[in-house]
């Protein structure tokens, strides 16, 4: 590469430090709020860093009125749920994945038609959704998320695996067979723990779709269910805001988004574009 | 045209190599998925293409009644609403993705100047990408607060108070314009990760060679980097265009639509069709619209994801 003068190089510095403070900046303004007595948030001028960091708000939060369950049980079923949907579709997808990768079984179109659900808008699967759930009673209980949203997330499970088990040498499950291993023993006891990272990986993405997920659990619960993607809006909804404690409720509930953005990093490119481009 | 996207891509295995002849493993561990697949795509499908043709409205308690292709007619003809929300969305779709993929590619060739920091200063950025969309939202209703929003303090200080009391989200002429501002800082650092990736694929060879050439800089970048990084930003692009054309969350957080309809969304109208005046039939009119025009999309995605890993293998 060809060396930068520094006035390039100042920029170049300049330019990434005002992109991060944009970029950070709400996240941090939650944050700070999340610590805020009510009087500081409704203040003129802003109060930017409050006076205590004092966890007040974060407890209250966890079990505010009226059942006293609040952001705990958004936690719990936020929890539930994605727990629930990415071991569902981690099992029912990789064996699935691993024949895509090594047999092509279908052949491409079957492999390309699995990647196409996954750009199904909910928004037209949700109505019929609706009325499935209703009929089986499913509806406002965790069954009916975790189903939405395994459906939602095995073709991606299927795709970004596929990738993981064609970067493996074929050469090792080869030998099994020839010294008489099954195929699906070949699978279960070489490619498998041979794929762990990228098994991790995809679970962890699964995981996150779910913890991110809106409109399914807007529409499928209604109080015995309550994810935290659904207590947030509520509670700006209404006409006394507590935005100290809806603050913490959404500095809660990105957590685990803000842990993977740090882990995962180097997948990141992968999974977002279920595939299509390899960091 | 060879195109080389990724670094490590195998090339696909040879089919067959481990089994030869059919097996039975192979489709059976295949089974399952494929039937939950089915299950859910052919049964939404059949069952709102039935409904597409009935009106079916819960509020008026009358049984649901044929009625051919009205329901397409009244979407296309007779509803200005749709239209001003498939116009909503369009608009979304142009400017956010526009944005997204402009400062995304230049925060890209910034970043990729960077030496070490560089993984970290990702890190960092791309926390927007990995948060729910709702939450976002939630974040950017504080931001635009009126009176005590952080936004509107920082411009006072420099038009001596001219946006106190500015409410962004409730002034139709800017509302869809916060509402795509909010998409932009949630997506960008996305297209500069996608960018990066390419970016990162590109042999310092080349460049070198269009340095000892002596091109200059934006020739490079131009007639070096760009066509090489073009497949990279044609995939994001269009995973971007697919999930800005199903935005829901931040709509639903920041405005509901309002004021008036200026930011409702297809997605948002639909929802209020089918979950707050409940036709089902017209609800299912709305969502096969939509599903054409994801299926075209995603038709042009994956053609084009698989000529890209077809020039990868050559």
């Amino acid at each position: 590469m060809r060396r930068r003068p520094p006035g390039r190089r100042l920029l170049t510095s300049v330019i990434l430090i005002a992109a991060l403070a944009v970029f950070l900046f709400p996240v941090a303004w939650m944050f700070l709020t999340s610590f805020k007595s009510n009087p500081e948030f409704f203040a003129y001028p802003p109060v930017f860093i409050p006076k205590s960091f004092a966890l007040t708000n974060y407890v209250d939060a966890m079990r505010f009125p009226p059942d006293g369950r609040g952001g705990i049980q958004g936690v719990r079923d936020s929890l539930i749920i994605s727990v629930g949907s990415m071991v569902a579709s981690v099992v029912v997808g990789v064996p699935a994945a691993y024949s895509f990768a090594r047999f092509r079984t279908g052949g491409e179109n079957l492999s390309f038609w699995v990647l196409s659900t996954r750009m199904f808008p909910p928004v037209a699967s949700a109505l019929p959704l609706f009325l499935v759930f209703k009929v089986l009673h499913l509806l406002d209980t965790h069954w009916a998320l975790i189903l939405a949203n395994t459906i939602f997330n095995l073709p991606f499970v299927i795709w970004l695996l596929k990738g993981f088990f064609e970067d493996l040498p074929v050469e090792l499950e080869e030998a099994a067979v020839i010294d008489g291993t099954t195929i699906f023993g070949a699978f279960r006891r070489i490619a498998l723990p041979l794929v762990g990272p990228g098994l991790v990986v995809t679970a962890l993405f699964s995981f996150i779709f779910t913890w991110n997920e809106f409109m399914f659990a807007l529409l499928f619960t209604r109080r015995d269910v309550r994810t935290l993607t659904i207590i947030v809006p509520s509670l700006v909804g209404g006409h006394e805001i507590l935005w100290g404690q809806v603050a913490a409720v959404g500095v809660v509930a990105i957590i685990p988004n803000v842990l993977l953005a740090l882990l995962l990093q180097r997948f990141l490119v992968r999974g977002l574009t279920l595939g299509a481009v390899k960091g | 045209m060879e195109t080389r996207v990724g670094r490590d891509v195998p090339a696909p295995q040879p089919a067959g190599r481990v089994a030869r002849g059919f097996r039975l493993t192979p489709v059976l561990m295949v089974l399952p998925a494929v039937v939950v697949l089915l299950a859910i795509t052919v049964f939404p499908l059949v069952s709102t293409l039935r409904l597409t043709v009935m009106s079916w409205e819960l509020t008026t308690g009358f049984p649901p009644q044929f009625v051919g292709l009205q329901n397409f007619a009244r979407a296309f003809f007779h509803d200005p609403r749709f239209w001003n929300a498939m116009m909503n969305t369009g608009v979304l779709v142009v400017v956010g993705v526009g944005l997204q993929t402009l400062i995304g590619m230049g925060l890209a060739l910034e970043l990729h100047q960077l030496g070490r920091l560089r993984t970290f200063v990702l890190s960092l950025l791309l926390i927007p990408v990995m948060i729910a969309p709702v939450i976002a939202g939630f974040q950017f209703r504080m931001i635009y607060n009126d009176q005590f929003g952080p936004l509107n303090y920082l411009l006072d200080q420099f038009t001596g108070g001219r946006f106190h009391g500015y409410a962004w989200l409730a002034d139709p002429r800017v509302a869809l314009g916060a509402v795509i501002f909010t998409d932009v800082w949630q997506w960008t650092p996305f297209m500069t990760l996608v960018v990066l990736a390419g970016l990162q694929a590109i042999p310092a060879e080349l460049l070198e060679a269009a340095e000892v050439d002596g091109a200059t800089g934006p020739q490079t970048l131009w007639r070096v980097m760009l066509p090489l990084l073009l497949p990279v930003i044609v995939i994001g692009v269009l995973v971007r265009f697919m999930d800005t054309f199903k935005l829901f969350d931040i709509v639903y957080q920041l405005t509901a639509g309002g004021p008036g309809n200026v930011t409702e969304t297809i997605a948002y109208y639909t929802y209020l069709e089918g979950f707050k005046f409940f036709s089902l039939g017209y609800t299912s009119a709305l969502a096969f619209i939509q599903l054409v025009v994801i299926t075209v999309v995603a038709q042009v995605f994956l053609r084009y994801q698989k000529r890209v890993r077809a020039g990868m293998a050559t």
